[in-house]
C-alpha cells in the first residue's frame, strides 16, 4: 500500500491545479458563440438619425440572416466587399441572386416598418429605401453610414 | 572549469533542438517558403540527431577526444553556415550537419565527463545540462531574434563552439573496448513518449506566451525558467524511498497532469501557466532523469547507451512535432474564423457611435489579413490606434482583445491535451521496465 503513496500524492497535486482551473471556466475559454439571428434580441434605443439607421440595419440583417440560415455576423462581414460577398455565397452554398434579393427585401421591409412607426422621418425614408433597393449589397452599409453622417441627426 | 565547459557543450547542442521556435516567423519572412515547410528548420535537426546519435556514440567511445573536437568544429562551422545561409535549402542542410556535430559533441561529452567525474556524477551533469539546454532554448532564441535577428542565434554559437575546445586541455586519449550490450528498449521507448509530450511544454508554452499573448521573448524566457528550475530541484529532492520506476511513474502523472492543466487554462496570462509549469517541471525532472538513469545505470558502456537515450528523446521530439504542429495550425485557422465572428458581434453590440461600426470592422479585418500574411497574431490596439481614448472605445478594444485571447488560448488546448495523452503512453513501456526488474 505504501508504494502507492507517491502516486496518490502526484494525483492530488494534479487535481489541486486541474480542478480549480475547470471550476474557473477552463475548457470553455473560447470565442463567444454568436447569437441565433432568428431569436429576438434587444436593440439600442434610437436617439438620433444615426441610431435609427443602425436599428434598421441591425433588424434587417437579423431577419435576412435568419432567412438565409447564417449568422448575423457572417452576413455583415460578407457586406464589406464584393469578394467577401462572393466567398460568403459560395461557402454557404447560397445562390448569389437569391442572397441579393433577400438583402434588398429585408432592408426595404425594415425601412417601411421604421417609417410606419414614425422612427424614421418621412423626408429621409425615401433616400434610405432608394439605397436599399438599388445599391449592390456590399455598398449598402457604407452608403447608409455616409447618409447618416450627412443628414442632420 | 572543464566540467562546466562540457556541460555547456551539452546544453548548447541540445538547446538547438528548440532554439529556433520563436525565429520561425522571421525565417519565413526571409525566405520564400510555405508556412508548412518552415518547421523543417526545427524538425530536420531533431530527426538527424535521432538517426545519428547511436552511430556517433560508437565513434565517441573509440575516440572521445577526437570526436569531441570534431563535434565542436562541425557544430560551429554548420552554425556559421546557418547564420549566413543564402537560401532555405542551405539553412536546412546546415541544420542537418549541425545535428551531426551535436551528436558527436553530446555523446563524447558524456565519456569525457565520466573520465573526470565517474559514472554517477557524470550522468547527472549530462542529464541536467541537456534538460536546461532544451528548456531554455526557445526563450534564448527568442531574445536573440528580438534583439539582433534570427541569424544571430546561429552566429552566437560559433565562438561558443570554439570555446568548448578548451575543455580538451589535459584530457588523455582512451578508448572503450567492452561490448555495449543491448539497449534498454523499454526505458528508451518510455523516454520517446515523454519527449513527445514535452514538445508541448517546451515549444508551445513559449509560442503561446510570445506569439499568442504578446509577451516579449525576454519576459517569456524568465517565465519558462520555472520548468527547468523545478526539474532540477525535484530531481535532487526525490526521496530515496521512492524507487526509480515509481519515480518515473509519478513524473509521468505530473507531466501529463501539467499538460492537461495547460489545456484547461481559464484565462489568458502568464500567471496561469505557472502552476501547470510547476507540475510539468517536476514531471520533467523525474521522468527524463529517471528514464535516462534506468537506460544507462549498470550498463557496461554509458556512452553508447547515452546515444540510445539521445536517439529516443529526439525521435520523441520529432513525433511530437509531427503530431502537434498540424493540430495547432488547424485549430488556429478554425478559431481565427470563430474569433472574427465573435469580434464582429462585439463591434455590432458595442456602444461606440453606430456610424463608426463598419469602419471599425473593416480596420480590424484589415489587421487580421495583415497579421495572417505576416504569420503573426492580430494586434487590436494597433488596428484601432487612431480612435478616441474614451471609455466606450477602451471597452471595445478590451472586448476584442478578450475574444482574441480566447481564440488563441483555446487553439492551444487541443495540442496540450494530445501531448498529455502521448505522455501517458509512457506507462506501456514502463510496465515492462518494472516486469524486467522484478
Amino acid at each position: 500500500m505504501r508504494r502507492f503513496v507517491p502516486v496518490l500524492v502526484a494525483l492530488g497535486l494534479v487535481a489541486a491545479v486541474v480542478v480549480p482551473y475547470v471550476a474557473l471556466g477552463g475548457g470553455s475559454f473560447e470565442p463567444t458563440p454568436v447569437a441565433d439571428p432568428c431569436q429576438a434580441r434587444a436593440l439600442p434605443e434610437a436617439e438620433g438619425l444615426g441610431e435609427t439607421i443602425e436599428r434598421i440595419a441591425l433588424t434587417a440583417v437579423d431577419n435576412v440572416a435568419c432567412q438565409l440560415g447564417v449568422s448575423r455576423e457572417e452576413l455583415v462581414l460578407a457586406l464589406r466587399s464584393e469578394d467577401a460577398f462572393d466567398s460568403f455565397t459560395s461557402e454557404n452554398d447560397i445562390d448569389r441572386a437569391e442572397a441579393e434579393r433577400a438583402i434588398h427585401d429585408g432592408l426595404v421591409s425594415a425601412v417601411d416598418k421604421a417609417e410606419a412607426d414614425g422612427t424614421l422621418p418621412g423626408l429621409v425614408a425615401p433616400l434610405v429605401r432608394k439605397a436599399a433597393e438599388n445599391l449592390p449589397p456590399w455598398l449598402i452599409l457604407e452608403a447608409l453610414e455616409r447618409l447618416g453622417s450627412f443628414l442632420p441627426g | 572549469m572543464r566540467r562546466a565547459l562540457l556541460a555547456v557543450g551539452v546544453g548548447l547542442a541540445l538547446a538547438d533542438s528548440s532554439i529556433v521556435t520563436l525565429a520561425l516567423p522571421e525565417i519565413l519572412g526571409r525566405f520564400d517558403v510555405a508556412i508548412t515547410s518552415v518547421s523543417w528548420v526545427l524538425t530536420s535537426f531533431n530527426l538527424v540527431l535521432a538517426v545519428v546519435a547511436v552511430p556517433a556514440a560508437y565513434v565517441s567511445r573509440r575516440r572521445p577526444r577526437e570526436s569531441y573536437a570534431t563535434g565542436a568544429l562541425v557544430f560551429g562551422t554548420a552554425s556559421l553556415v546557418c547564420g549566413l545561409a543564402p537560401s532555405f535549402d542551405v539553412l536546412v542542410g546546415a541544420r542537418c550537419i549541425q545535428a551531426i556535430g551535436a551528436a558527436l559533441l553530446v555523446t563524447s561529452a558524456l565519456d569525457l565527463l565520466t573520465q573526470r567525474e565517474g559514472d554517477e556524477r557524470a550522468l547527472r551533469v549530462w542529464v541536467v545540462a541537456g534538460v536546461f539546454g532544451a528548456a531554455l532554448g526557445p526563450a534564448a532564441g527568442g531574445v536573440l531574434t528580438e534583439l539582433l535577428g534570427w541569424e544571430s542565434i546561429f552566429l552566437a554559437q560559433v565562438p561558443l563552439a570554439l570555446l568548448l575546445l578548451v575543455a580538451l586541455r589535459g584530457v588523455e586519449a582512451r578508448s572503450i573496448a567492452t561490448p555495449a550490450g543491448r539497449p534498454a528498449v523499454a526505458a528508451n521507448a518510455a523516454l520517446l513518449f515523454v519527449a513527445g509530450g514535452l514538445v508541448a511544454a517546451l515549444f508551445l508554452v513559449v509560442l503561446l506566451l510570445v506569439d499568442g499573448w504578446g509577451m516579449s521573448p525576454a519576459a517569456a524566457g524568465l517565465v519558462v525558467t520555472v520548468m527547468p528550475l523545478t526539474a532540477i530541484a525535484v530531481g535532487r529532492l526525490r526521496p530515496r524511498s521512492v524507487g526509480e520506476v515509481q519515480g518515473v511513474a509519478v513524473g509521468v502523472i505530473l507531466l501529463s497532469g501539467g499538460l492537461t492543466a495547460l489545456a484547461l487554462m481559464p484565462r489568458a496570462g502568464w500567471g496561469w501557466t505557472l502552476p501547470p509549469q510547476l507540475l510539468v517541471g517536476a514531471g520533467l525532472g523525474l521522468t527524463v532523469g529517471g528514464l535516462t538513469e534506468l537506460a544507462l545505470r549498470g550498463r557496461p558502456d554509458q556512452v553508447v547507451h547515452g546515444g540510445w537515450t539521445l536517439c529516443a528523446r529526439h525521435a520523441g521530439v520529432v513525433v511530437g512535432l509531427v503530431l502537434l504542429a498540424p493540430v495547432l495550425t488547424s485549430a488556429l485557422d478554425e478559431n481565427r474564423d470563430e474569433a472574427i465572428r465573435a469580434g464582429a458581434a462585439v463591434v455590432l453590440d458595442s456602444e461606440i457611435p453606430p456610424l463608426d461600426k463598419l469602419g471599425v470592422a473593416q480596420d480590424v479585418l484589415g489587421e487580421v489579413d495583415r497579421s495572417n500574411d505576416a504569420g503573426e497574431l492580430p494586434d487590436v490596439e494597433r488596428a484601432l490606434a487612431d480612435r478616441p481614448d474614451d471609455a466606450e472605445w477602451q471597452s471595445l478594444i478590451g472586448a476584442l482583445q478578450d475574444q482574441l485571447n480566447r481564440a488563441v488560448t483555446s487553439a492551444f488546448s487541443g495540442p496540450f491535451l494530445l501531448a498529455a495523452v502521448l505522455t501517458l503512453g509512457a506507462f506501456v513501456p514502463l510496465a515492462f521496465v518494472r516486469r524486467r526488474r522484478a
